[in-house]
């Protein structure tokens, strides 16, 4: 699967992060926490291959991902940034139809029977059958996001790269995108995932990557990071913890 | 569906028909089919046809279609319903390099070259001024094209004060508000191949206009090679509007209303989208056309006042109704 080596990102000319050293395991959902600025998009960016690292590589199965060929690439990995909004008036199937780009040439103007399929698939995995035939921009953004990920899962990577995408959803909403995620990983697909909520992440994620004064601080069980003074270091402000009723930790920030 | 992708082709028919029936000489449609099904025949009907008419109705096909091409093309890489082909510079860039020809006396034979040479060098110019990286920044695209056309039309301006003979005024004029006039199977030939490769090119970006409707960062996660696509986007568009303004000159709005109208019609998947934008195109400069050298006959009327007069209450009305249903 993915791995990264001795890397140091930039953005904008200014080094944000160094020295991190990962490997994503297949079927692993990791949840990427710090605070805004330190480079959890610059990160997610350069596993999807858009930008260089300044030092270091990011492998895929050994080879720099940033040199494979871009539908290769597409292949394996489905990064969904939390980027523009849609301008035209899509279907819902379209979208998740785009999702098969990376196995289309150039000549091919339809989809073929194997495409279909795995359509189909993504649809009834992300349970958006009823709205297929609505224009996307007219969804609710929890509606949006579940077609996101369904495009994504058109697309067929084994490696699931998101920022963000609970952004802007209501608690529940949130919590089904989530378990939507979760429940991919049975499947042995692999999910790197920006959250904002250290509950939320903690609740979903296998292992968790906090980064923090330009290195990664951690990456470790849910309950080692939010245990440790890490996480206040980190943001730079005071966490109380507590227990849940079913035995979880939970942060909040102190007074 | 279906029946929605048929009627751009069909429109494009239809007014390949009317602008065969109708001209300067007044000549009867029985004569005109005549002369069409012979082509070797040797009558007067059968010259009006086929050296007059026909080099004109084709002219006005690929000047509308290649245009309307261009546009829709535009319009999706940088996902901005304002943009138009001359947004990168290939009018303005014509336009200089006939107004310095004029001004130099050089022969009326070799404009349409000339013009597409200069529409070429300017868009080249506005490309290598909008790089960021080895892309193309959409907005910088957008600034470089208005900079560099703002400063053409002045040059324009400026040769046009300063050469005081109406010759040159006139034909700058023809050349400034677009017109066919005069246009023949020579003018056709020497335009047609260029806009035949950029059709082609733009058949090849079909799939990445496609995928670049659901924004760049998410096209690149997907296996678009955005570069790639820009400028191959971006080449065809130079050398379907350079054709296009080296036989009319500068027909204004078919470039930028015709995609619009088509994306009503049959949406915007780019398969549907990029023929039914050719064909319409096509129609509508056909059928200007054949307004423009019918109205006042026998003088004409400038194609790209017509198509301003015609094209745009036709558009305002679609757009508006639309929107009302909504």
């Amino acid at each position: 699967m993915i791995r990264a080596r001795g890397l140091a990102l930039e953005r904008g000319g200014r080094r944000v992060l160094e020295d991190i050293d990962f490997e994503l395991r297949p079927g692993e959902f990791v949840a990427v926490l710090g605070p805004n600025g330190v480079g959890k998009t610059t990160l997610l960016r350069a596993c999807a291959g858009f930008e260089l690292p300044a030092v270091g590589a990011i492998e895929l199965d050994g080879k720099p991902v940033y040199r494979l060929p871009v539908a290769r690439r597409a292949r394996n990995i489905a990064m969904l940034a939390s980027d523009e909004l849609l301008a035209d008036e899509l279907r819902v199937r379209d979208v998740v139809a785009i999702g098969r780009f990376p196995y289309r040439p150039w000549w091919k103007f339809s989809a073929d029977e194997e495409d279909e399929r795995a359509i189909a698939a993504a649809i009834a995995a992300t349970h958006i059958e009823e709205y297929v035939d609505r224009v996307f921009t007219r969804l609710s953004s929890g509606e949006q996001q579940r077609v996101w990920i369904a495009m994504a899962l058109a697309q067929g990577a084994p490696l699931l790269l998101l920022d963000e995408p609970t952004t802007h959803l209501d608690v529940r909403v949130a919590h089904n995108v989530l378990e939507l995620l979760r429940g991919r990983t049975k499947t042995g697909t692999s999910v790197l995932c920006v959250l904002h909520d250290i509950n939320e992440a903690a609740s979903v994620a296998d292992r968790v990557m906090l980064l923090g004064c330009g290195r990664m601080l951690a990456l470790a069980p849910p309950e080692e990071v939010l245990a440790s003074s890490l996480l206040d270091e980190a943001y730079g402000i005071k966490m109380h913890r507590a227990r849940t009723d079913d035995g979880r930790t939970i942060v909040v920030p102190a007074h | 569906m279906i029946l929605r992708r048929l009627l751009p082709p069909l429109a494009a028919i239809l007014a390949a028909g009317v602008g065969l029936a109708v001209g300067g000489d007044a000549l009867p449609l029985a004569q005109v089919l005549h002369a069409l099904v012979h082509p070797h025949a040797r009558d007067i009907a059968h010259t009006i046809l086929w050296q007059l008419r026909m080099p004109r109705v084709l002219c006005a096909a690929l000047v509308g279609a290649a245009l309307a091409l261009a546009g829709a093309q535009l319009q999706g890489m940088l996902r901005n319903p304002l943009v138009d082909p001359y947004l990168i510079g290939t009018s303005a860039g014509a336009a200089a390099a006939i107004a310095a020809a004029l001004a130099f006396g050089v022969a009326l034979s070799v404009l349409p070259a000339l013009g597409f040479a200069g529409g070429l060098a300017a868009s080249l110019l506005v490309a290598a001024l909008a790089r960021r990286g080895s892309g193309i920044d959409a907005t910088r695209l957008i600034l470089a094209g208005v900079a560099i056309s703002a400063l053409l039309a002045a040059s324009v301006a400026l040769l046009s004060v300063l050469a005081r003979s109406i010759s040159f005024q006139l034909t700058l004029q023809a050349w400034l508000v677009g017109s066919l006039a005069g246009r023949g199977w020579n003018d056709l030939r020497f335009a047609l191949p260029y806009a035949v490769v950029g059709g082609i090119v733009a058949i090849g970006n079909v799939r990445s206009l496609d995928a670049l409707r659901i924004g760049d960062l998410r096209a690149r996660g997907i296996g678009l090679d955005i570069e790639r696509a820009q400028w191959s986007i971006l080449g065809s568009a130079t050398l379907l509007t350079a054709a296009a303004v080296s036989l009319a000159g500068m027909v204004g709005f078919v470039g930028l209303i015709v995609p619009h109208l088509a994306r009503r019609i049959v949406g915007s998947d780019a398969r549907a989208l990029l023929p039914a934008s050719a064909f319409l195109g096509a129609a509508m400069a056909i059928a200007a056309d054949a307004i423009a050298r019918s109205v006042i006959a026998p003088r004409e009327l400038p194609l790209g006042i017509v198509l301003a007069f015609a094209g745009i209450p036709i558009f305002i009305i679609i757009y508006l109704r639309r929107e009302h249903r909504r």
